[in-house]
């Protein structure tokens, strides 16, 4: 297989990690905000089944989460593992990036000196608002760098959907390889990612730019 | 600063029997005090005596354990019981606090800064505008509309909460030792739009350790140590010819 074949085989599969990334990061980003709000919660049984549910998702293999949610519904239940492997890879991914996402929002939350909540307060701001304008903007600015991290290794944790053989750039790759035991595949995947990730680098700079008119 | 003349009567700010503790630790005991509109009140006294806490307390940033505030006349705290939530919101349209730390917010421009509280409450934007712009000019910033915080110096920044306050027009304005951060070059600045808001007839409570600013502004001073009222009255008396003990101590490490 010449390596022009190679490449336009597994660009196929490009769509793919794309949409495992995007959806991802579609759902992540505001559950994150969500499992923060409930992990800062005064109720404190909320508080800890949040963090409870935390430590799991972050101290076990992403891997063995995507195993689980693709294949744990037929095991429990014997229900059907779906054809469209795309569900439960997003699910996995979502959740497991929202824990992580979740810890990043809840150490921005917390960096915000207490005296924004009270002139906001003095001057009136409802708790919503206090939190929509004064406290998320500047959220954001101070976690950009800790979100770029996430959003770059997310890029490569795509590779990961091959253990459900969710046909992504990677799979498709790992099944080149194995078919014409030549390691090839390999090295075009590390361009793509290496590429992939130039331009989520460049994006994410533009981001924090566009963010620095304050200190 | 318009002042409401029919109520010259009736205290804007009164305190009574005001306590609070954190956990063990009795931080205001029995204070009583009050505001008369136009009046200017400095509170002085040890770090730890509770004067930030008073402040703190009656605008609502520290709940009291006991005892009594009234806004016009109207409880906000009967007994230690806060007013429903609602009330207190009506509550905080009255006054207005500026911090020792400024506390502007670092991603407006300082006319959003003051703008977009008055905005919120539903006034009309050309109208806070134009005031914003006023008071600017009354506290030396012309030109600096379009400036974000960080790119002022501390006693602007305090001057810019200042005029935020101001753009609230709050009957009576809280001012928590708002020179203590700064350079002492740069507490003039904001010292002298303070008097010059005492000369508009501003009602005011100021906990300051600017002695000579007390002496001079204030209508009444009163002196705060470990959570009590020491002495208080006018600022001749409590400078001049103090008639506590703990006062006269405590004022000699000023060279009054």
């Amino acid at each position: 297989m010449s390596l022009m074949t190679m490449i336009l085989k597994m660009s196929e599969g490009l769509g793919k990690t794309c949409a495992i990334f995007f959806l991802t990061l579609l759902f992540s980003l505001p559950l994150g905000m969500i499992v923060a709000l409930l992990r800062m919660s005064k109720n404190r049984v909320v508080s800890w089944i949040t963090r409870f549910f935390i430590t799991i998702l972050r101290g076990t293999p992403l891997m063995l989460q995507l195993l689980a949610v693709t294949y744990g519904p037929y095991y429990l239940f014997g229900a059907g593992v779906s054809r469209n492997k795309l569900i439960p890879v997003v699910i996995a991914f979502s959740i497991n990036y929202a824990a992580y996402f979740a810890e990043i929002y809840r150490g921005g939350i917390e960096s915000i000196p207490v005296g924004q909540y009270e002139a906001a307060e003095v001057l009136g701001y409802t708790r919503f608002q206090t939190f929509m304008r004064i406290i998320l903007p500047q959220v954001v600015k101070r976690i950009m760098p800790s979100v770029t991290n996430e959003v770059v290794t997310l890029v490569k944790d795509t590779s990961m959907a091959f253990t459900v053989s969710y046909q992504e750039m990677f799979t498709i790759g790992k099944q080149i390889a194995n078919s014409q035991t030549s390691f090839m595949p390999f090295i075009v995947a590390g361009v793509f990612y290496y590429l992939f990730n130039l331009i989520v680098d460049r994006l994410m700079g533009r981001i924090e730019k566009r963010l620095n008119y304050y200190k | 600063m318009p002042v409401n003349n029919e109520k010259e009567t009736s205290a804007i700010l009164e305190i009574r029997k005001l306590s609070k503790s954190f956990g063990e630790t009795a931080v205001l005991k029995d204070i009583s005090l009050s505001v008369e509109p136009g009046n200017v009140v400095s509170i002085i006294g040890p770090s730890g005596s509770g004067k930030s806490t008073l402040l703190r307390c009656a605008s609502f940033l520290e709940t009291a354990d006991g005892g009594d505030i009234l806004y016009d006349g109207r409880y906000a705290v009967n007994d230690g019981v806060y007013a429903p939530k609602a009330d207190l919101n009506r509550f905080r349209t009255l006054f207005g606090m500026v911090f020792q730390s400024f506390n502007l917010f670092p991603h407006y421009s300082v006319m959003k800064n003051i703008c977009e509280p008055p905005a919120l409450r539903g006034r009309n934007r050309d109208e806070v505008r134009e005031r914003a712009l006023e008071l600017l000019k009354k506290m030396g910033l012309e030109g600096k509309e379009n400036a974000y915080p960080y790119q002022l110096s501390g006693g602007q920044q305090q001057r810019v909460a200042i005029a935020r306050a101001l753009a609230l027009d709050p009957e009576i304005l809280f001012f928590d030792e708002p020179t203590s951060a700064l350079d002492p070059e740069l507490t003039g600045e904001v010292l002298k739009v303070i008097r010059q808001l005492a000369d508009d007839h501003m009602t005011m409570v100021v906990v300051t350790h600017e002695m000579p600013f007390a002496r001079a502004v204030s209508n009444r001073v009163i002196f705060m140590d470990r959570g009590f009222i020491v002495e208080e009255g006018h600022p001749e008396e409590v400078f001049g010819d103090p008639k506590q003990e703990r006062t006269k101590q405590f004022l000699k490490n000023y060279n009054q």
